[in-house]
């Protein structure tokens, strides 16, 4: 397909009219593209002022007592900040990466699984809306990790304003049983600072989100294989890495 | 919202509530079930405050968001789409833009807001007809572009070169709305 027919499914992905397997091809050049994705985010926020066409209707009275009190019943998922339970963190990304790219439909599966743990939080919308303003936000910074040229790869979309990273992996085969993969940032003459660890899915890929600590800038990104859990430094040479580069 | 705080939640509601009822109304074409939606979406949006940063971005469009997906979601659980569907195809077809104009706006109705909706509905009023009805369609029917070809008896290829064409006006007509192209 020409880039001329691939910006073409970006007004009908913008209003979710796209068959399945077509949103699947077309969100996996997004993550390649960054015209389309400028075309996306736009058409997207024309799509989401449609809400305005509808003809006005008051609520009823009772809804927002309503609403109030079940919110009584619920407590609010906090931002994490500190470093949590990696079994935690990684059923977490599981929940953050339905929606988007390859990842969905793959990770349906274990979502569901996840889901009984984290009732609250298995959340498909927000997650993909997250994760779409994540990586659609103007001034995010990208980097291309790669092992000299060579499989496995990495996409990073980091978000200052957001605190917050999306990667997306290829081609890399799960870590080994009592092994985990773990995602660093690295400012010039600062020691490197774990943004989380990660397993990819049996085919090799996974999208995930983690949260970069506050105040955090940095210059280059790298993974390495750690013991189960994560390392506080790491433990072997880098076998992905890259260099963070402005929004394209 | 993100610490959890009740009062902002009533505020959210107070600030968009009225939208939120509007749109899952509009797409669910029912009280009660409306009435779901929106309590439904609110409910998500309190549980999930911490995966939105409100300081970026427009908070009515994550609550639009949600709720148009919910919305969709119970139609399609409901198995009464094809209901739904036949009374839009019951509107004329003037659609639902024209309803609009008809509707007295609340007296409560913030400015902003006002003047927002009317610049949208205007937008959408002023697409030629086939061009508005493929994006109706696709955003309050949820209906691809293959379903809105079926349902319009139409080619594949001209719904799509309809959506594609209506969009990229609104996008111009609704510059002034859009965070990129407002100067």
């Amino acid at each position: 397909m020409t880039d001329h027919q691939w910006s073409e499914l970006a007004a009908p992905y913008a209003l979710d009219a796209l068959a399945p397997d077509e949103r699947e091809r077309f969100e996996a050049h997004l993550s390649e593209c960054a015209a389309c994705r400028g075309e996306v985010r736009e058409l997207r926020e024309v799509t989401v002022l449609l809400a305005d066409a509808a003809p006005t209707a008051t609520p009823p009275a009772g809804l927002r007592d309503r609403i109030l009190r079940e919110a009584r019943q619920v407590r609010p998922i906090r931002r994490r900040r500190a470093p949590i339970v990696p079994w935690l963190a990684a059923a977490a990304s599981l929940v953050l990466a339905v929606g988007f790219g390859y990842a969905y439909l793959r990770e349906r599966a274990a979502l569901q699984q996840a889901s009984a743990a984290l009732a609250a939080q298995t959340d498909s919308l927000a997650a993909r809306d997250s994760l779409i303003a994540t990586i659609f936000s103007p001034d995010v910074a990208t980097a291309a990790l790669a092992a000299t040229g060579k499989p496995p790869s990495a996409r990073l979309y980091w978000n200052p304003s957001r605190h917050r990273v999306v990667m997306a992996v290829f081609d890399l085969p799960p870590a080994p049983a009592g092994r985990t993969y773990q995602l660093w940032a690295i400012a010039q003459g600062s020691k490197p600072v774990s943004l989380g660890v990660f397993n990819t899915a049996a085919d090799g890929r996974l999208t995930t989100a983690m949260d970069v600590p506050v105040g955090l800038a940095f210059e280059v990104t790298a993974v390495t294989e750690e013991p189960a859990g994560g390392s506080p430094q790491p433990t072997q040479k880098p076998f992905l890495q890259g260099k963070m580069a402005p929004a394209d | 919202m993100a610490g959890g705080d009740e009062r902002a939640l009533g505020a959210l509601y107070d600030r968009h509530g009225e939208m939120a009822y509007s749109l899952a109304l509009a797409i669910a074409r029912e009280r009660a079930d409306a009435e779901e939606i929106v309590a439904d979406a609110f409910g998500q949006a309190w549980r999930n405050a911490a995966s939105y940063d409100p300081g970026r971005g427009s908070v009515a469009g994550w609550l639009a968001t949600i709720t148009r997906t919910r919305a969709l979601d119970l139609v399609r659980a409901r198995g009464r789409r094809d209901r739904a569907m036949e009374r839009a195809a019951q509107v004329d077809s003037n659609g639902l833009a024209s309803t609009m104009g008809a509707a007295a706006d609340p007296p409560d109705l913030r400015i902003e807001r006002g003047e927002a909706r009317r610049l949208v509905a205007r937008s959408l009023g002023e697409l030629p007809d086939p061009q508005r009805r493929v994006i109706e369609l696709a955003y309050f029917g949820g209906l691809s572009q293959s379903e809105i070809a079926a349902e319009l008896r139409e080619p594949l290829g001209t719904v799509k070169t309809r959506m594609r064409a209506g969009m990229q006006k609104l996008r111009g007509s609704l510059a002034a709305l859009l965070s990129g192209g407002g100067s």
